[in-house]
């Protein structure tokens, strides 16, 4: 068995050789700082314990090994930054310890140090949790253990603990779930295993390799979950046949091929040369797309599917990847800006469909059956979609409340009323309660000439509806219908106006128009892209 | 007598401190190299008029161990008995550096310390109550279970203008589901098991106004209600207002977010906290 001893001046050297390694390494430490508090402050926090620990330990006059890790300890405890700095406080503690009487020392000693600075920082955490610098420094004192019954030297000692501190903090994710979604492995354990490895360096005399390089991250042992991927939350309307074949034919026009079915259907891709052209597209006739395609040249490897079995599919497929919570939602709503909207209010699963387009009790039912949650608050967002909505019920075994939203303003009014610290059945009324608050104005343009309300109304003119039942305004210009509407709608009162604007508006356009608002009423105005279309605006009162 | 000590993050008024017999000990705001001692070297009209004017955001770090230790060698001087309530643990490594700074006091001298699962108002009221107890003579023993008992009674409530700095902090948790709205939202966030929790997202501040006092309204029984703002003194005032019908006026306390709780929840931000009755 071979020994080597080391005195004080040996133990600082260390340190100080550890501090400057894990000096390199804070910006990436704090970079991936998530636990218990992602504040990206365990780096810093430990340079800053270990700056303590050493200005201390340089103090000291004494070559004794005991006294020397006492300084240490007694720093590190007065320089104690944040939950990792406190850590290390106490891994001192325990080093100290471990060494108390010891002009010098060698690979057992360290090693049963260790073993006790281990125990002290157990103890000195009020919950310790697994998959931290807790975790690392227990699985390197159990190493340095192993390894002082070989051989007993201080570096080879050493060197198992650095080896296993690496491996251990590698397995960090799979212990601490928090580490696995965030896609990092534990910034405390990281920084031990860094100041372990700097001190290893030293003993080794390779401390001069410190000054050109820098410590790099652990990585992984397991895969990690990739950050939090987009939720794929609206659904996608089945659009009839996937259609897909190759065209072979001579002096094929790509650019004209692709005009002609744009027409025909959704999702087209149209891709070759002038000999050779794949086509994609989603149709409801896929015997006219074919039959475009043979007046052009030969068709080969024809497939077409049938999207509504697909579409099944898909429901399960979303279904697996979105996280499941207490309580999900499911919409109805048109338009893209709507559709960006309602995602950025939470977890909300949107059918396509609203005025002129009502989604079937089926599409909505294959909704409530994908969303994360049993428990699901429905809200249809037009009069004529209530009862399908509440058809819905009957047919899941999920427990769904309808909230009869009969307007996309109502919808997204009960959507903010939505409470995090209460049940199906409280949001559900706090969500009732907000839709009475809400007024909703929708600007059209008339389809035919009519008299409405007493109002006698000309082909083209633009009117507004109040709640989609009363006709309240018409006039030439679109803004002097909406200015008319909000008045009678009672604007003044309001505390809040919301300007939706439709697929065919500019912005522009939307923001002179609540300025304009703004002028008259004196009340608070905000615009926000809809995108739907018929309506060229939608305006919410509350 | 009982020594009642709490960190700055109870955002209690050095004033209320003082008169109160309560010991403060300042957690610290880091502007790039300039380091302040909370509510000591830096106010928080100084702390927000740095937060707008300096390049460099601030950060923050806790009450050391030997912050600690300093004060219960001090404090054990004069007393027997120390009790110690900090900002939630799942905020701040405060809780783990009282009982570190404990540990290392060698003094005949009790010293117990709480966590006080809450933060800024909601924090001072638990500090309050435990300062009453112990000008009213109760020991260490009655004034930690009183304590304890009325934590999870406590509740608390901050509107904000935004979760930028709340987020940027690293102490949004879940409330991180009110971030990304399209919609102007004033948020109103909670503390619930000592960590953040989303509550609710009125339209504008003062749909956010209606909220708190509604808030308030909603408890049968109040045994004290703190309130609280950063930078819209009117708005407390209002808030005061408000809440004089629900609450008599001596019963409600009104605090000032200290520049390290600031670093955390920006500017603009209201608040209340309610000890609803046993």
């Amino acid at each position: 068995m071979k020994t080597d001893l080391a005195d004080g001046q040996t133990l600082k050297e260390m340190f100080a050789s550890g501090t400057v390694w894990l000096e390199k390494s804070a910006p990436d430490i704090n970079a991936i700082n998530v636990f218990p508090v992602p504040d990206g402050d365990t780096g810093t926090n430990m340079v800053l314990t270990m700056e303590f620990a050493l200005e201390e330990a340089k103090l000291n006059s004494d070559n004794n090994a005991s006294s020397v890790a006492k300084s240490l300890a007694h720093g590190a405890l007065m320089g104690a930054r944040g939950n990792s700095g406190v850590i290390l406080s106490q891994f001192f503690r325990g080093l100290a310890k471990g060494l108390e009487g010891k002009a010098h020392f060698d690979g057992g000693d360290f090693a049963r140090a260790l073993a006790g600075a281990s125990q002290t920082a157990y103890k000195g955490i009020v919950n310790p949790v697994e998959g931290t610098i807790l975790t690392v420094l227990k699985d390197a004192s159990k190493a340095a253990q192993e390894a002082a019954k070989n051989d007993n030297t201080l570096v080879s000692v050493l060197e198992d603990a650095v080896k296993s501190a690496e491996d251990s903090v590698a397995r960090t994710p799979s212990l601490l779930p928090v580490l696995r979604e965030a896609g990092v492995v534990d910034a405390g354990g990281q920084g031990l295993y860094v100041l372990l490895d700097g001190a290893l360096q030293f003993l080794k005399g390779e401390s001069h390799k410190i000054q050109y390089r820098r410590p790099r991250l652990v990585v992984a042992e397991t895969q990690l979950v990739p950050r939090a991927a987009q939720r794929p939350t609206q659904l996608e309307m089945p659009h009839g046949y996937c259609t897909n074949f190759v065209l072979e034919g001579q002096n094929l026009n790509l650019g004209k091929i692709e005009k002609d079915l744009k027409k025909k259907g959704q999702s087209l891709i149209v891709t070759g040369d002038d000999t050779l052209v794949r086509v994609h597209i989603h149709s409801f006739e896929p015997g006219e797309i074919l039959g475009y395609a043979t007046k052009l040249g030969k068709l080969h490897e024809i497939t077409i599917n049938n999207m509504d079995d697909q579409y099944a599919e898909f429901i399960k497929m979303q279904r697996e990847r979105m996280p499941s919570v207490d309580i999900a939602m499911v919409t109805v709503a048109t338009g893209d800006g709507f559709f960006e909207l309602l995602n950025s209010l939470g977890n909300i699963i949107i059918v396509p469909g609203g005025q002129t387009m009502n989604p079937s009790v089926r599409e909505i039912l294959q909704a409530v059956e994908s969303a994360p949650s049993d428990n699901i608050l429905l809200l249809p967002n037009n009069k004529n979609i209530v009862s399908a909505a509440s058809q819905v019920q009957s047919l899941t075994s999920k427990k769904v409340k309808v909230v009869p939203t009969r307007n996309i303003p109502q919808g997204i009014a009960a959507f903010l009323a939505f409470g995090y610290d209460m049940n199906l059945e409280k949001n559900a009324q706090a969500m009732e309660k907000a839709i009475d608050k809400v007024r909703a104005i929708e600007v059209t343009r008339a389809v035919r000439g009519t008299r409405l309300n007493g109002l006698e109304i000309r082909k083209g003119q633009f009117i507004a509806m109040l709640n989609d039942e009363d006709l309240i305004a018409r006039a030439d210009k679109i803004g002097d219908v909406i200015l008319e509407a909000l008045g009678k709608a009672g604007a003044e009162k309001s505390g809040i106006v919301t300007i939706y604007y439709g697929a065919e508006i500019k912005g522009a356009e939307a923001q002179e128009i609540a300025q304009e608002i703004r002028d008259r009423y004196h009340i608070e105005v905000e615009v926000v892209y809809g995108g739907q279309p018929h309506y060229n605006y939608i305006i919410s009162l509350e | 007598m009982v020594k009642v000590v709490t960190d700055s993050c109870s955002d209690i008024t050095p004033q209320l401190a003082q008169e109160l017999g309560i010991t403060v000990v300042p957690l610290y705001v880091q502007f790039g190299n300039e380091t302040y001692r909370d509510n000591v070297d830096l106010s928080t009209e100084e702390f927000y008029h740095k937060l707008e004017t300096s390049k460099i955001h601030p950060t923050t770090s806790t009450v050391t161990p030997a912050d600690f230790a300093k004060i219960f060698t001090k404090l054990a001087e004069e007393t027997k008995e120390v009790l110690t309530i900090t900002l939630s643990e799942k905020f701040s490594a405060t809780y783990a550096a009282a009982l570190q700074g404990k540990a290392i006091v060698n003094k005949d001298c009790r010293i117990e310390v709480i966590d006080s699962k809450a933060g800024a108002c909601a924090q001072m009221l638990l500090i309050i109550l435990a300062a009453q107890m112990a000008r009213a003579g109760a020991n260490l023993e009655q004034i930690a279970d009183r304590v304890m008992r009325a934590i999870p009674r406590v509740h608390f409530r901050m509107s904000f203008d935004t979760l930028e700095y709340l987020r940027r902090g690293g102490r949004i948790g879940k409330a991180q589901a009110l971030l990304g709205s399209l919609l102007k939202v004033n948020p109103i966030v909670g503390i619930k098991d000592g960590a953040t929790f989303p509550i609710a997202r009125p339209r504008n501040r003062a749909q956010a106004m209606d909220f708190l006092v509604n808030f308030v309204k909603g408890f049968g029984q109040i045994e004290a209600v703190a309130i609280e703002d950063a930078t819209t003194p009117d708005d407390l005032q209002t808030l005061a207002e408000r809440l004089k019908d629900v609450v008599p006026p001596e019963r409600i306390h009104r605090s000032k977010v200290s520049p390290v709780v600031g670093t955390h929840v920006g500017p603009h931000v209201l608040a209340v906290a309610v000890l609803e009755a046993e």
